[in-house]
């Protein structure tokens, strides 16, 4: 990242049903050996001090979209990287605002890993079945 | 392997053939050209021999001229002086064909002496120089008196050339026959000789040309076999190579490595380098170790085989996309062996990874089929009722566990925090899970309280940390509901069963009892819990824990059915917490109950009764008792305390260490005791129902807990620990 304040892992937990996003949400689909998704969510507030942190100047929705979309490609080249060979990963797409309509089955968990840095907070949210 | 033979072979009749082809032609020329030198001296004698023929004519004619003349006292001068020169020329010429050695025969020596005897009589008329006419006017032109000698000479060679010319002429004739012969005969020496060379020339020549198909047909045939051999290492599947006496790789390998090793050089590659990075060095040195036992012939083939560390090696290597990869490969050495012993060891390498995941599936799967079947036939002797309460408790346990990691946390001490609490939690469920016998969750419980073990020693913990755990509470939580499946499906068996029987019953024998019976059954299910549930549960476990531990001691248990459905919950987790605690600290072995003159079997008493409004429950064991100053050591020990707390510790404050988070005496952690956090849990779930707890103790005589419970309000159907 483009702060000099690394980011780090908070405390990781389950959750059942879907998952509690923040404002902006990538979303990476998983199929082949397990299936499911990938969410990497953050607020408005956290990404507009990413963007600043980045020397740019255009706030708007669509920037944002593009900024939390580039963090799921990132992550989506490194699932992509590590386990390629097993799984199809997809190219992500972006939610903004809205809760995410993924069909979830009843009674499955996800893991939420939190992700801080500097006071805000995003999540990476595993769904895997 | 013959392949260096066959070329050194090839290579020594080339040279050979080169060898043949030079002497024999070397011979020819040298031969040749002895031979026409002879002819040429043979054809120059003959051409001499036969000019030589016309001399003695020539000489006995130029003889008659002269004594013509001389007789017609004509002038002789001119002729004198031709037969001068032509005796002359005669005698160099037959000197020379003498001299030039070309001949040697009989003739010619015979024509020499001849000759030899011609020269006395010739000699003196050649010599003549006098005047050999005296001109006077009387008697005109007469002899001089040398003239009369001349003339006599002349006369007297003239007869005998007339009778030796034609003698000699034979003889010169005789000799140039000869030498004819000669030259002829050097002349088909000379056509045999060539002809023979040509045709040695033509002999080498078609060995040469034999020798020539003959390799080129072995060479194609080298050359298929090597393109059948390289097709075959281009396609087969497998690694394969050859291991020199240095351990490097031969020059031939398949291309299968290529895809294995993702890497090319593999000719003149040292067998340690290939492995090096892609395995421990542990394995490595015991793999070179391994090799080296190869090269020895002692070792039994066989025997090498079973030893094979290299049977199923893990490798981790580049996937081609920047990331890792695990790999399995199989290694199998075999001896190739030449007429000097092993020369090579011959390296086939296959890729099982597939087949090894399988496999590993397999076993889990296996695995999870037993472990189901075991939960199954553990889950049949337990209470259908009493499992779903343990379920239930069990749940909402670990939604707390789920909550108490959901907290944010940024900092070492909010993570830390955690611990205490997530410990908690896990040791109520693991003594629950242990008492109903289901050992599967159990395990589960007990290796994630390792997990919180393990972090509480760490220096500095973060989110990171928590990961493994949540996927072991999330496999926990997955276990937790197949376990609530089979119940419900075991529910629905034993429900079906005896309404089943009360029906046949019913219709044969007696219809009144057997409606009676389900009815009973009906009232037992719909009237929920009581106490007296809990006994089973305790004994099974008394029992389970006695054999654990290696102690013989006998459970009673008094009043269970007073105790009220909201305090089941707790009392049966207070009197599991106490009972491991008598099992693992208070009840003795055998040999020592008996040296100190007590009954070889324990007894541990608990006792539940009305007093007053509340309840009291007493829970007594006749062990070794507690301590006050081993209760101090293990609490500075575990820095729960200090010393000098300790010091100033009375026994009463002493006794109450036994209900501190963290407190254990156990050194060795199992799944029992010794994470200290048993006794914790029982005061805890005691105060949250606003009641008290207190020990007593004598040590060697015995330990007794006392619980006194506030009357119970209305009945709540789950109470959580």
């Amino acid at each position: 990242m483009a702060a000099q304040q690394p980011a780090s892992i908070g405390s990781p937990y389950l959750t059942e049903g879907t998952p509690t996003v923040h404002d902006y949400t990538g979303v990476i689909n998983i199929s082949g050996k397990r299936e499911g998704f990938v969410y990497f969510t953050a607020p408005r507030a956290m990404l507009t001090v990413l963007l600043m942190k980045m020397q740019e100047n255009d706030f708007s929705h669509e920037t944002m979209r593009d900024l939390v979309g580039e963090v799921a490609n990132t992550i989506s080249g490194n699932a992509r990287r590590d386990f390629g060979r097993d799984f199809v990963i997809s190219v992500p797409s972006v939610l903004a605002g809205e809760r995410p309509e993924i069909p979830q089955k009843p009674g499955a968990r996800s893991f939420v890993i939190p992700i801080n840095w500097r006071s805000h907070s995003a999540k990476l949210i595993v769904s895997l079945t | 392997m013959n392949v260096a033979g066959a070329d050194r072979n090839r290579q020594l009749v080339t040279v050979g053939i080169g060898a043949m082809l030079t002497l024999v032609m070397s011979a020819v020329l040298i031969l040749g050209f002895r031979l026409a030198t002879q002819m040429r001296a043979s054809v120059t004698g003959l051409q001499t021999a036969s000019m030589l023929q016309t001399y003695p004519d020539a000489i006995s004619q130029q003889l008659n001229s002269l004594r013509d003349r001389l007789e017609a006292r004509a002038y002789a001068g001119q002729a004198l002086a031709d037969l001068k020169v032509t005796v002359k020329r005669f005698d160099h010429e037959l000197e020379q064909l003498g001299a030039g050695g070309y001949l040697q025969s009989a003739e010619l020596d015979q024509a020499l002496l001849l000759w030899h005897q011609y020269t006395p009589v010739v000699e003196p008329v050649v010599n003549f120089t006098g005047q050999a006419y005296v001109d006077s006017d009387d008697a005109g032109s007469a002899f001089s008196k040398e003239g009369r000698a001349h003339y006599a000479d002349v006369k007297r060679a003239q007869l005998f050339a007339t009778e030796n010319a034609r003698r000699l002429q034979q003889q010169l004739a005789t000799v140039a026959t000869t030498l004819q012969q000669t030259s002829s005969d050097g002349a088909a020496r000379l056509r045999t000789l060539l002809l023979s060379g040509v045709l040695a020339a033509l002999v080498l020549a078609g060995a040469a040309a034999y020798f020539q198909f003959t390799r080129a047909r072995h060479e194609r045939a080298a050359k298929e076999a090597q393109d059948q051999t390289r097709d075959i290492l281009k396609t087969v599947r497998e690694g394969f190579f050859l291991l020199d006496a240095d351990y490097n790789i031969g020059s031939v390998w398949s291309e299968a490595l290529t895809r294995m090793f993702s890497r090319q050089d593999f000719a003149g590659l040292g067998f340690e380098d290939l492995l090096k990075g892609l395995v421990p060095p542990t394995t490595l040195s015991t793999a070179m170790k391994y090799i080296k036992l190869l090269w020895g012939e002692r070792a039994h083939e066989n025997l090498m085989k079973s030893i094979n560390p290299l049977g199923q090696l893990e490798i981790t290597m580049d996937n081609g996309h920047g990331g890792k990869e695990t790999r399995y490969l199989q290694f199998d050495f075999h001896r190739v062996m030449g007429p000097k012993g092993i020369k090579h060891v011959l390296c086939a390498v296959g890729d099982i990874t597939s087949s090894v995941l399988l496999a590993k599936e397999l076993q889990e799967s296996q695995e999870s089929a037993n472990a189901q079947l075991d939960m199954m036939l553990g889950m049949m002797h337990v209470d259908p009722l009493q499992l779903n309460s343990f379920l239930d408790s069990t749940e909402t346990g670990l939604q707390l566990i789920n909550a108490i990691l959901k907290e944010p946390a940024r900092a070492d001490s909010e993570f830390r925090k955690k611990l205490n609490g997530l410990f908690r939690e896990l040791h109520s469920i693991k003594g629950e899970a242990s008492a109903l016998n289901l050992m599967s969750i159990a395990h589960r419980v007990h290796s994630l309280e390792d997990m919180v073990s393990e972090l509480k020693k760490k220096a500095e913990l973060s989110g990171n940390d928590f990961l493994p755990m949540v996927l072991k509470l999330d496999d926990l939580m997955a276990h937790l509901r197949g376990v609530r499946e089979m119940a419900s499906r075991l529910t629905a068996l034993k429900d079906t069963a005896p309404a089943a029987a009360a029906v046949t019953a019913a219709a044969t024998v007696a219809p009144a009892r057997a409606a009676k019976q389900a009815a009973a059954h009906e009232q037992r299910s719909q009237q929920g819990r009581s106490g007296d549930d809990l006994s089973p549960t305790l004994h099974s476990m008394a029992e389970r824990l006695a054999h654990d531990h290696r102690k013989r001691f006998k459970l009673t248990i008094n009043g269970f059915a007073e105790v009220p459905g909201s305090y089941i919950a707790t009392v049966k987790d207070c009197v599991i917490q106490m009972l491991r605690n008598s099992a693992v600290h208070g009840i003795e072995a055998s040999d020592i109950r008996k040296a100190h003159t007590k009954d070889d079997v324990g007894a541990v008493r608990v006792d539940f009764r009305r007093s007053g409004d509340g309840y009291e429950l007493v829970f007594e064991d006749d062990g070794a008792g507690i301590s006050p100053d081993a209760l101090k050591a293990a609490a500075v020990r575990k820095q729960i305390i200090t010393e000098q707390e300790a010091a100033g510790m009375d026994t009463r404050a002493a006794m109450a260490l036994i209900f501190r988070p963290g407190f254990s005496t156990q050194e060795e952690v199992s799944m029992d005791a010794g994470r200290g956090v048993g006794m914790d849990v029982v005061a805890r779930s005691v105060y949250a129902l606003g009641g008290k707890i207190g020990v007593s103790t004598n040590p060697g005589k015995f330990t007794r807990f006392k619980i006194v419970l506030p009357a119970a309000e209305a009945p709540s159907s789950t109470a959580v620990a």
